[in-house]
């Protein structure tokens, strides 16, 4: 029986006059891969940031399991450590290699010890597939290579849900693959995740549930069955097909 | 005057330049370092209080806050020369340095913050951990340059009596009628100074290079 | 506009409030080198013969081994402080030095800043040209004519400024002034300025280091006796010092010490 890991009521965003969405609901159950599709500008990666309060809400509630993080007085810090985040330009740190990367946030944050953060940090590296470059810096690595060690990075943390804001956006399209393969294989592993993509191929394989928002509000929101061949809205139909047009061929072939 | 007591004499005014410039250049890089924090992270308020110390200390010539230091101060505090010359010209170069450290912060991207915070990491561990890291490889030419320039203007404390290179460049050419060669040594020496600094420094850039691919 | 208004103020208040830092001394600056030993006396050393440098980098002079025998009577250890020429005044007033001998000539100016001990000393003006220079002076005010050089805060500079130029005998233009006498004399050799008007004694002092120069004139115009340059209101100081400077004359030490220096 799956329960919810993030739950989201009302919540809304605005930039001065701009609202940038309005009482947005969704629920994240446990296990769930959310993927939100939808075009740019439509405040997809904005929701995404309030998940884990790097960007706060103007209203509205969100909750991680049983705590309202949206309260009051709320240990941000604290809350983040438990929501992973994966960024489109990937945002290693630039000075540490890609082991220090990783290993960061289990020493400073999680006070664990240099051994145990070293021993679990190769694991993630390895669990992504780069534990042969753990001595490189960001700048010697490629953009899917970079982006796996975000990854690995979030994971290490032991996130209860790993959010991916437009992950392979800002790929070569010959390495997107290799981050989409790591994401699957994480989905796939059981990880609660909420992405946020281009993607329409991994959308259909991989997600329990496709969210479809424009102009700041949910569209409609249903299985990847229901939205590709039986959606509700005009809308929705023509805004997959397009964009599979664009993506998904080009994913098939992969 | 043989020819080597006079560049001796002139030389022997090193250490006092060298005294005034260990004093003023690492005062000013901890005041200008961590009033460059408040000034980027510290909110509002703090930001304008910098940008007003900013904009004074820079707006003055150093000589003249020297002289305000030395002579309009010294009912309140009383300091010698070397001091009040060390302290000044620390003081400006506080000013400078914060403006260095101010632009290397903010080139080190908002992102990394943000990053950073998406961790777990709080403001104050993002600071130290990833933005200072990165800020000091970013910030490490300009200062080479401020650095050059505290030397050079620790010549300026002559003017409230310090013994140092340049005052005895004076003395020197005054009762030897000599001011070409008082000069020139007195300029050799700056550079040297200047240079081996200027060196030093590049090695240690060198050094802190994140390794990338072209 | 209202912000920068505020921001000015700020500005001018905190200079009010540096300036009132400035503050008053009590007691006699002689109860304070009796009790610590040591008397900090200003000057600046680059007035041979009257202060300068020798060959082994010494301050040393006429004034600097009087001062010295000063000292010595006191019953104190002596501390040079040699500073830029114009800064001296400032130095004593705000107590950076006890007291000041570097040639100092009476005027009323400085004495609204600080006080003179009795004259230990009587020195001339000298006009001092080019051996190329053809011009004869008879009149001193005939010098105005001549694009003029003086050291910066000297009675010479004084006389130029007040009997010259305030008197529209001398365009202010013609007039270079420069923190020291010797790169006045650089200037006078170089053709930038005509005559540099200073003290005679160290006029002939660079007569004798450059070979090149020559005197068309000299007298007293603002000159006459120097003093010491003693703190404002000090009476018990300046009574010592004077003290001792008559016991100088006396034994005919100062006239020793101007043949020593002074003779050609």
């Amino acid at each position: 029986m799956s329960k919810p890991i993030l739950t989201v009521k009302q919540l809304t965003k605005r930039y001065g006059s701009n609202t940038i969405f309005e009482n947005i609901d969704l629920t994240v159950n446990e296990g769930d891969t959310i993927v939100i599709i939808g075009p740019s500008g439509t405040g997809k990666s904005t929701l995404l940031r309030c998940l884990n309060l790097l960007t706060k809400p103007d209203g509205g509630q969100i909750w991680l399991d049983d705590l309202e993080i949206t309260a009051k007085g709320t240990d941000e810090d604290r809350v983040r450590q438990h929501i992973g985040m994966v960024f489109q330009n990937f945002l290693l740190f630039n000075h540490l290699t890609a082991l220090e990367n990783v290993k960061l946030g289990l020493v400073r944050v999680k006070h664990m010890p240099e051994e145990e953060a070293e021993k679990k940090a190769l694991e993630e590296l390895t669990r992504v597939g780069l534990a042969d470059r753990a001595g490189h810096y960001p700048g010697q690595l490629s953009g899917g290579q970079q982006q796996r060690v975000g990854i690995a990075r979030a994971l290490a943390m032991d996130p209860r849900v790993m959010l991916f804001d437009e992950p392979t956006s800002a790929l070569d399209p010959e390495l997107i693959g290799e981050v989409l393969e790591v994401m699957r294989k994480l989905a796939l592993d059981g990880m609660t995740m909420v992405v946020v993509t281009h993607e329409m191929g991994f959308a259909r394989e991989v997600a329990d549930r496709i969210v479809f928002m424009e102009k700041g509000s949910i569209v409609e929101e249903g299985s990847p069955d229901e939205l590709f061949y039986h959606p509700k809205y005009e809308r929705t139909r023509e805004f997959l097909w397009k964009i599979t047009e664009l993506y998904g061929k080009k994913e098939a072939k992969s | 005057m043989d020819f080597g007591r006079f560049i001796q004499y002139i030389a022997s005014g090193t250490a006092y330049t060298l005294g005034v410039t260990l004093i003023a250049l690492p005062s000013g890089l901890l005041i200008g370092l961590v009033l460059a924090f408040v000034a980027v992270y510290g909110g509002k308020v703090p930001g304008k209080i910098m940008d007003f110390y900013s904009t004074i200390l820079r707006g003055i010539p150093p000589i003249v806050l020297l002289f305000i230091l030395y002579f309009v101060m010294s009912g309140a505090i009383n300091l010698s020369p070397f001091w009040a010359g060390s302290i000044s010209l620390g003081i400006i170069s506080s000013a400078y340095q914060l403006e260095i450290f101010r632009g290397a912060i903010l080139s080190v991207s908002g992102e990394q913050m943000m990053a950073a915070r998406a961790v777990g990491m709080s403001k104050m561990q993002a600071i130290r951990y990833v933005v200072l890291p990165q800020m000091i490889r970013l910030a490490i030419p300009s200062w080479s340059n401020e650095a050059a320039i505290v030397i050079k203007d620790s010549s300026l404390v002559y003017a409230i009596g310090v013994p140092e290179i340049l005052r005895r460049a004076q003395l020197i050419s005054a009762s030897t009628q000599q001011p070409f060669l008082a000069y020139i040594t007195a300029a050799l020496i700056y550079f040297a100074l200047v240079f081996i600094t200027n060196r030093v420094l590049g090695r240690v850039e060198r050094k802190l290079t994140i390794p990338a691919n072209p | 506009m209202k912000k920068s208004l505020i921001f000015l103020v700020l500005v001018v208040l905190t200079a009010a409030l540096i300036a009132g830092c400035a503050g008053q001394k009590a007691e006699s600056v002689l109860d304070k080198i009796k009790t610590s030993g040591k008397v900090v006396v200003g000057t600046s050393a680059d007035y041979a013969p009257y202060e300068f440098v020798d060959d082994a980098g010494k301050i040393t002079g006429f004034d600097v081994e009087l001062m010295e025998e000063i000292a010595k009577r006191m019953g104190v250890e002596l501390v040079w402080t040699d500073m830029p020429f114009d800064s001296l005044i400032a130095a004593v007033q705000e107590g950076k030095i006890d007291m000041s001998i570097s040639c100092f000539n009476y005027s009323e100016e400085r004495d609204a800043q600080v006080d003179f001990s009795d004259a230990y000393y009587t020195s001339e003006d000298a006009f001092l040209v080019t051996e190329a220079f053809t011009g004869t002076i008879t009149d001193p005010l005939q010098v105005a004519q001549y694009k003029i050089g003086v050291q910066s805060g000297t009675v010479q500079d004084d006389w130029v400024t007040t009997e010259l130029i305030d008197a529209g005998l001398m365009p202010e233009s013609n007039l270079s002034r420069y923190e020291r006498v010797d790169q006045a004399a650089l200037d006078l050799q170089s053709g930038r300025i005509d005559v540099l008007v200073a003290d005679s004694v160290p006029a002939k002092a660079i007569i004798q280091q450059t070979g090149s120069l020559k005197i068309i004139y000299e007298g007293m115009l603002y000159t006459g006796p120097i003093n010491i340059v003693l703190p404002e209101g000090d009476t018990a100081l300046r009574e010592e010092i004077n003290k001792i400077i008559k016991e100088l004359q006396g034994e005919g030490f100062i006239d020793a010490l101007a043949v020593k220096y002074f003779s050609e």
